[in-house]
């Protein structure tokens, strides 16, 4: 077995935690039951991985199965990554048949004359979703296997979502093939980015609720939007207010949980508008900012805004349609003509 | 006013953590290298102790004290007073060169409000500023506190002093590669922590500002107010959300950048005298 295989397979193993390398290991299934019976999952995962590598030895592993190894512990811990989604167009409207045989042949071909040196690892799991997997070497050397990109193609959809590699000259390749597989003419970035794969396919895939009203308002942070206490003492103060701002909230977000997304980015390049009485810029030209929304959960913080009294009801478009828009990326300018207040987000 | 800008090139691009200094009693210009040696020792015997830093690691500190004359705002201030600690590891040759670990200096910038009302033997120096490791700080700290009987505290800069800093800064001429005005806001209290980064081209900034300042050089807590309430009320018309009830903080621009836990990173020479005559404002309210 190839020493840089084994060291592969070796730091691969490491990266598990120690109480799921077992179960990942059944789920590759290079190593017989037999063989996962001899290894000792007590002992320090150092250890671990030195009987995992010399159980592969016996069996002569090669890189295409470290790969698949790679996959598995990445499908199971997607979240570590940053995934991006594209879309990709037909020209035609031809509705045409799947074949993956076919879409694997062609990426493979596609890429491999693009560059000699790439490692390509298909993995298809229950739910439409192919994982493809390439470490991306040089003409002139081997691929680096410690920094592959990952594709996860739902073959039922034009949606394709990216873990790029840190190699950033790959990604134009890495689209080319999967237009050239899919039989797609463009593919196009979708600015949505986020850590939550399922999250992003549940944007895109439209599975998030929206107005639906089937579970109960959860408690808001810091208060009760129906009181519950029996002291007819306590008078709530602007309860219809509270209301009118629930009800607003009801209708924008469903009562749903919303798509985990971490942040969303605004470039703004409106003008700069004030109150004459003030003698304050008056440019004819936009002011330009940046602006980040960041959270461990931004929809469901966004959510929150207006109960705390920190948003106007209903909270701006600009923030509510990042699930209906599918991005979270947005560049921001001035809608000419009727309504100057309005915005236009291309 | 203007200080070398080749002995003060060390103090830029370092994140500094600020402390408000109570007077030291009994300070001496004259013996710096006794104080030095004395600080080293007392650094040693902690050591002994086990009570210190690197575990493990086999390192000789070195304490060097000396003055920067040119960071004073004017006469009546002190001349800033600098401790730099650095290693040099057991068993290397004498030629082998030291490895600065800490720094950590003293400084008054037109703090005449503290130095005019203190009794005599007492040297005003109330802005102290730390960069290393914390343990370092602990015992440089502990050491000054019992030689010269003063008090540190940690200095946290409110959201209040904040704008006043965006406000300042914004309005600094600009290099063409100047960085945006970014402002950083958290808001409290909400099932799920939200941040939001609000930054603005420099050019606009600092064009908006031009309008807000009435007079050259000087600046009052009104334009500051009226600054900050434009760029909130900017930023309502698109999000419709009240950025003045969130919670600024942190401050960054092409000059400087200061985080409310008393957190400062000074990237123009230019403005150094500047930024800590108001660091310095800062720390004589905290001592009195």
């Amino acid at each position: 077995m190839d020493e840089t295989v084994a060291e592969y397979i070796r730091r691969t193993v490491l990266k598990i935690p120690r109480d799921e390398i077992k179960m990942m290991l059944q789920k590759w299934g290079f190593l017989s039951e037999a063989q996962l019976q001899t290894l000792n999952f007590h002992q320090i995962k150092d250890n671990i991985s030195q009987e995992v590598v010399q159980l592969c030895e016996e069996n002569s592993a090669d890189i295409k199965q470290a790969a698949v190894l790679d996959i598995i512990y990445n499908h199971i811990y997607q979240n570590k990554r940053m995934w991006s989604v594209y879309q990709m167009k037909k020209s035609g409207e031809e509705l045409e048949y799947f074949d993956i045989t076919d879409f694997k042949k062609k990426f493979k071909r596609r890429l491999r004359s693009a560059l000699k040196n790439v490692t390509i690892t298909f993995k298809e799991y229950e739910d439409n979703a192919i994982w493809i997997r390439v470490a991306w070497g040089t003409p002139h050397k081997k691929p680096n296997q410690y920094k592959p990109s990952y594709v996860v193609y739902h073959s039922q959809t034009p949606y394709v979502f990216i873990s790029s590699s840190v190699l950033k000259s790959t990604l134009p390749l890495l689209c080319q093939a999967l237009i050239v597989a899919s039989n797609y003419h463009d593919i196009r970035d979708m600015e949505l980015r986020s850590h939550s794969l399922n999250s992003l396919k549940d944007i895109v895939f439209k599975r998030y609720s929206q107005n639906f009203q089937t579970c109960t308002p959860k408690p808001l942070q810091g208060g009760n939007v129906e009181p519950e206490n029996a002291d007819i003492r306590i008078v709530e103060e602007n309860r219809s207010e509270k209301e009118r701002i629930h009800r607003l909230n009801q209708e924008v977000f469903g009562s749903g949980p919303q798509p985990k997304l971490e942040f969303a980015q605004y470039r703004l390049e409106t003008m700069f508008k004030s109150d004459p009485k003030m003698d304050v810029l008056d440019k004819k030209e936009p002011f330009r900012c940046l602006v980040k929304f960041s959270s461990p959960h931004l929809l469901e913080s966004l959510k929150f805004l207006a109960p705390a009294g920190m948003a106007d009801a209903p909270l701006s478009p600009l923030l509510t349609c990042i699930p209906h828009k599918a991005r979270n990326y947005f560049k921001i300018r001035e809608k000419k003509g009727l309504y100057p207040e309005s915005f236009v987000s291309p | 006013e203007k200080a070398d800008p080749q002995k003060t090139a060390f103090l830029l691009r370092k994140a500094w953590t600020l402390y408000s200094v109570t007077p030291l009693y009994g300070f001496r210009r004259a013996r710096l290298r006794d104080y030095a040696r004395l600080l080293g020792a007392f650094i040693a015997a902690e050591k002994q102790k086990g009570l210190a830093v690197e575990v493990g690691v086999e390192l000789d500190i070195k304490v060097a004290l000396s003055s920067l004359a040119d960071i004073r705002g004017s006469e009546l201030d002190q001349a800033a007073l600098l401790v730099q600690l650095s290693s040099r590891s057991r068993g290397s040759s004498r030629n082998s060169e030291d490895k600065p670990v800490w720094w950590g200096w003293f400084c008054s910038v037109f703090g005449d409000e503290l130095s005019e009302n203190v009794p005599e033997h007492f040297t005003c120096l109330p802005l102290f500023l730390s960069h290393g490791a914390e343990s370092y700080t602990a015992l440089v700290g502990s050491w000054f506190q019992k030689t010269f009987d003063c008090c540190f505290r940690r200095l946290a800069i409110s959201p209040l002093n904040l704008s006043w800093m965006a406000a300042m800064w914004a309005g600094c001429k600009l290099d063409r590669a100047a960085s945006a005005v970014e402002l950083v806001f958290s808001v409290p209290r909400l099932a799920q922590p939200l941040d939001i980064s609000y930054a603005i081209h420099p050019e606009d900034a600092k064009a908006l500002w031009d309008t807000v300042q009435k007079t050259p050089g000087e600046i009052t807590q009104e334009e500051v107010d009226v600054f900050m309430d434009c760029l909130y009320a900017h930023f309502h018309r698109h999000f419709k959300i009240h950025l003045s009830a969130a919670k600024l903080v942190k401050v960054s621009t092409a000059i400087a950048s200061a985080h409310c836990d008393g957190i400062v990173k000074i990237l123009h020479s230019q403005y150094l005298p500047g930024v800590l005559m108001l660091l310095t404002e800062l720390a004589i309210s905290q001592i009195q």
